[in-house]
């Protein structure tokens, strides 16, 4: 039932709108194709709307039982974390979508594809907004991971859309393995978290301030989940990769989105993670490598979306630094940082894609000149570079004056270290914006729509519009960056005209920047071995020779698995009768495996007993196929008459009736198999070797179902006492013959399922042997 | 092919077997037996006239020729069955008249949603015995009769024919 539900409650209707947005889209997309982009831009802006709306009413959440019995409740909020980055998904996403709405039909001529693939795209971008925006009001850790799991499928199919392309289906599936595989570490922490704390509300944890060491490793674990999918040394290389897709996927998952997760997700647990001091160190120790290592390598990339992919990751590294300082400036200057951060990187990626568009060129050293052609394209992505390299007059240059403090608070040494890293962006950020822009006209632009360069001009105008008007920004980040309720952060930014350290640094910074930009004959070796270096022992060759020797693996009990049907069925039984005689072996059996005594009523029983055993043992005896059909059948049949003289009449009926069914089932397929193969097969000596083999495992196995069997029966079942509750229900239930009550009442959940396995089967007889027709 | 022996016990079994499965599905709640042996029973009483007659008889007889289409009825009436209480904002499967609340008679048959599951039971295992013999009696049919035409057009077909056989 619900609780907490108020009368107009934004966190239900953002929910609703988001989940909404792709399903509608999805359908009109169906219906008329070339409707989907006019659509998404609706839904989304209707998203966007309820987003900035929710800033100005109080605080909403829905919190439901979702699954009582595991303490899951479906509880999510629109808090101040919530609300930062669901602006940042649905307004950066809007951006996104009104650039796609005429990007997308332009891609898929070039690919020679159909434009009714449309609602593919638009469909997952929805999809993936849904889950961002889903993820970061989720307040319940499993339903927190449910969202989490459903960005990383999402953007499998953006990364993919290209899938005829081989570059594409590889880059999607590495981003799936690496953020899928990190995302089993968060589930782990997760539970780990739960068992320490005993829940898995979030906000509940968080309030628990526990240092106890398993949090710790809860905390790493979930850290680790965080930076693979925000792309930090050593997981970065799935990012670089990741460029195979379609530019608004790249403009959308790489800057506000997708690696804006990664983050979250500490920003969520920061106050859990901010106890242990060696987290913190190795979050600054990671960032500072992501910094380097991503500005070294996005200074040589000649791509125009590798330069911005490694700087990407290098941006990152300023947020994950941030947090590492532990300080509430450095939270303060992350949460900041991460807002004028999505505005200038999805500038930047548009600016790029509208380039390639115009002039079919993707390499800087094939671009140049263009600031005459497109000057409003220059000035768009002009004031977008000038917000990441941080000149004033734009939000970006509050970001790095943020940074800046923050370090300098922690030392010396930090505040070099920032310098330096705030250097190599601006060397970056410039090679890029001149080597487009500036220079020798090398390709004459062909003119595109203006859909592809009013994004870029809107955001880049933000990027100023937000360096003049800073109070939105910082209401926003100061309401992400409260850590309690009682204690909210406050941001101090203006501009000052005094030698105060951030000023000097911000200097230095232009200063060093200029200096690495007009001397880069001398750096460019270097920073080349860097990259090659990278190249060739980087943490992508150990993502690939795993995947390889994963392969090998699978191949070689592959091989051995479809030798024959006999190593087939040999593969099952043998992992079987291993792991089974484990936990025999495992379990604690003192009491287990007594011998029962021996009466003259037991006679008949062990007659019928000993009937089957013989009918088992000649089952391995015919070699005409027939023969062991009607030989399995003996074993059914006397079965079937063990449960009569035990008492079960109910299941010796259906013993009798599944024996006669399985046997008429057998002789169809013997029916549909070629005779001249039966008769081949009768025929064919079988090795000496495979008999010994087959001998060994059947012996094995059974030997250890022998165990099994033995040891339960040795001891007084547990169920009993369920099997008395049963019996004292039954006549409640309207019923005499507890077996019938069982199977449609008491246990009909599992009824279910297995009527519905029948079915399935049903479909699958019927596709492979009719071609689907049912009558 | 059978005798006509068979073909005519067969024949005298096929309503006294219904009967049978019909009892076995009515008294469920009250005694031996449920909707899966009620189901096997009758499917194996059409089984039975496949047997004695060919595989002809399955196109012959309507409750053979719609029996897939049963399996999904079938689920369809046990999943709404199990699902139906969600809607009444109860628990599933919450059958009703709820436990302790007197049922209507009629005979030994009561009027209670479990039965109408176990119908819904029913009719998946008949539709899926039914179909799925009667689905590989028709394919092996259509197999020999494209290999009788094959034979008849050319003489050295039935190899040729074999040997393809062979290679499925």
């Amino acid at each position: 039932m619900p609780e907490n539900v108020a009368n107009l409650n934004i966190a239900l209707v953002l929910i609703g709108a988001v989940f909404g947005a792709p399903i509608v889209t999805l359908l009109v997309g169906t219906w008329r194709p070339s409707m989907t982009g006019s659509v998404a831009v609706v839904t989304t802006a209707l998203c966007l709307a309820i987003v900035i709306v929710s800033y100005f009413i109080d605080e909403s959440s829905v919190n439901v039982v979702w699954a009582e019995t595991f303490g899951l409740r479906f509880h999510v909020a629109l808090d101040g974390i919530a609300q930062q980055f669901a602006l940042l998904a649905t307004g950066i996403g809007l951006v996104v979508v009104v650039y796609a709405y005429r990007y997308v039909p332009l891609h898929l001529d070039h690919h020679h594809r159909d434009r009714d693939e449309q609602p593919r795209f638009f469909g997952f971008f929805l999809l993936f907004m849904a889950a961002m925006v889903g993820l970061v009001m989720a307040q319940d850790m499993i339903l927190q991971f449910a969202f989490w799991d459903l960005t990383a499928i999402a953007s499998f199919y953006l990364i993919g859309f290209d899938r005829d392309q081989d570059d594409s289906r590889t880059s999607a599936m590495m981003a799936l393995l690496v953020t899928g595989i990190s995302a089993v570490l968060v589930l782990i922490g997760m539970l780990l978290l739960r068992t320490e704390l005993g829940t898995y509300s979030i906000p509940d944890a968080i309030a628990m301030d526990a240092d106890a060491p398993a949090v710790g490793i809860a905390m790493m674990l979930i850290v680790v989940g965080a930076l693979a999918k925000s792309a930090q040394i050593p997981f970065h290389f799935w990012l670089p990769r990741a460029m195979a897709a379609p530019t608004p996927v790249s403009a959308y998952l790489h800057s506000a989105a997708m690696v804006a997760a990664g983050v979250f997700l500490v920003r969520r647990y920061y106050l859990l993670i901010a106890g242990f001091d060696w987290l913190l160190n190795a979050l600054l120790v990671i960032g500072f490598l992501s910094i380097a290592v991503g500005g070294i390598i996005s200074l040589t990339r000649d791509s125009l979306k590798q330069v911005l992919a490694y700087s990407t990751i290098s941006q990152y590294g300023y947020v994950v630094v941030m947090f590492g300082l532990g300080t509430a400036s450095g939270l303060a200057g992350a949460m900041f940082y991460i807002l004028a951060h999505a505005l200038v990187k999805s500038a930047l990626f548009l600016t790029a894609g509208a380039v390639t568009e115009a002039t079919g060129a993707k390499y800087l050293s094939r671009t140049g000149g263009l600031a005459r052609r497109m000057p409003l394209l220059a000035i768009g992505s002009g004031l977008a570079s000038a917000g990441l390299i941080a000149l004033p007059l734009s939000i970006g240059f509050f970001k790095d004056e943020l940074f800046f403090t923050a370090a300098w608070e922690r030392g010396q040494l930090f505040g070099v270290l920032a310098v330096a890293s705030a250097a190599l962006t601006f060397a970056y950020i410039s090679r890029f914006w001149i080597g487009v822009f500036l220079g020798p006209l090398r390709r004459e632009p062909e003119p595109i729509s203006g859909v592809l360069v009013w994004p870029v001009v809107a955001l880049g105008g933000a990027t100023a519009l937000f360096g003049l008007w800073t109070g939105p920004a910082i209401e926003i980040a100061e309401r992400a960056a409260t850590l309690t309720a009682g204690n909210p952060a406050e941001i101090a930014i203006a501009y000052h005209l005094d030698a105060r350290p951030a000023n000097v640094m911000a200097v230095a910074t232009w200063i060093v920047g200029i200096l690495l930009v007009l001397g880069e004959r001398r750096w460019s070796p270097a920073a080349h071995a860097v990259a090659r270096f990278g190249d060739r022992h980087g943490p992508e060759r150990l993502y690939h020779r795993t995947l390889d020797a994963l392969e090998r693996v699978s191949n070689s009990i592959h091989r051995v698995e479809v030798r024959d049907l006999r190593s087939r069925v040999a593969t099952i039984l043998a992992p079987a009768g291993l792991l089974v005689g484990l936990a025999v072996i495992l379990t604690p059996n003192s009491d287990a495996f007594t011998i029962g005594g021996w009466e003259r009523s037991d006679l008949p029983l062990s007659i019928m007993l000993l009937s089957t055993a013989l009918a088992a043992i000649a089952v391995a005896i015919p070699r005409s196929h027939l023969r062991i059909v009607i030989t399995l059948s003996c074993v059914g049949f006397s079965l079937a008459v063990i449960y009569a003289l035990l008492g079960a009449p109910d299941v010796a009926l259906v013993a009798i009736l599944v024996e006669t069914m399985l046997g008429t089932f057998f002789i169809c397929m013997l029916l549909l198999m070629p005779s001249s193969i039966l008769r081949f097969e009768t025929r064919e000596p079988t090795e000496r070797s495979g008999v010994r083999r087959d001998a060994v495992i059947a012996t094995f196995t059974g030997a250890m179902a022998f165990f099994v069997v033995w040891g339960v029966f040795s001891r007084p079942s547990p169920s009993t006492r369920l099997i008395e509750t049963y019996d004292e229900l039954t006549p409640l239930a309207h019923g005499e013959a507890i077996v019938t009550v069982i199977l449609a009442d008491f246990r009909g959940f599992d009824t279910i399922g297995e009527i519905t396995v029948i079915a399935l089967v049903m479909l699958g007889v019927m596709s492979l042997i009719r071609k689907g027709r049912l009558r | 092919m059978t005798s006509v022996m068979t073909q005519i016990a067969s024949r005298i079994l096929l309503l006294p077997l219904f009967m049978v499965a019909a009892a076995i599905l009515v008294k469920g709640y009250v005694d031996i037996g449920d909707g899966f042996s009620a189901g096997v029973i009758a499917s194996l009483a059409i089984i039975l006239q496949g047997v004695a007659f060919g595989a002809e008889e399955f196109d012959r007889l309507p409750l053979a020729r719609y029996a897939p289409l049963a399996t999904f009825a079938g689920l369809a009436l046990a999943l709404s069955v199990a699902f139906a209480p969600i809607a009444f904002g109860h628990p599933i499967f919450l059958h009703q008249p709820v436990a302790g609340a007197p049922a209507r008679h009629f005979g030994s048959l009561e009027f209670i949603t479990p039965v109408l599951f176990d119908i819904g039971v029913f009719l998946i295992v008949f539709g899926f015995c039914v179909g799925s013999v009667s689905a590989v009696a028709r394919e092996t049919q259509r197999r020999e009769r494209e290999l009788e035409e094959a034979a008849h057009e050319s003489p050295r077909a039935p190899s040729a024919a074999g040997d393809r056989e062979g290679v499925r």
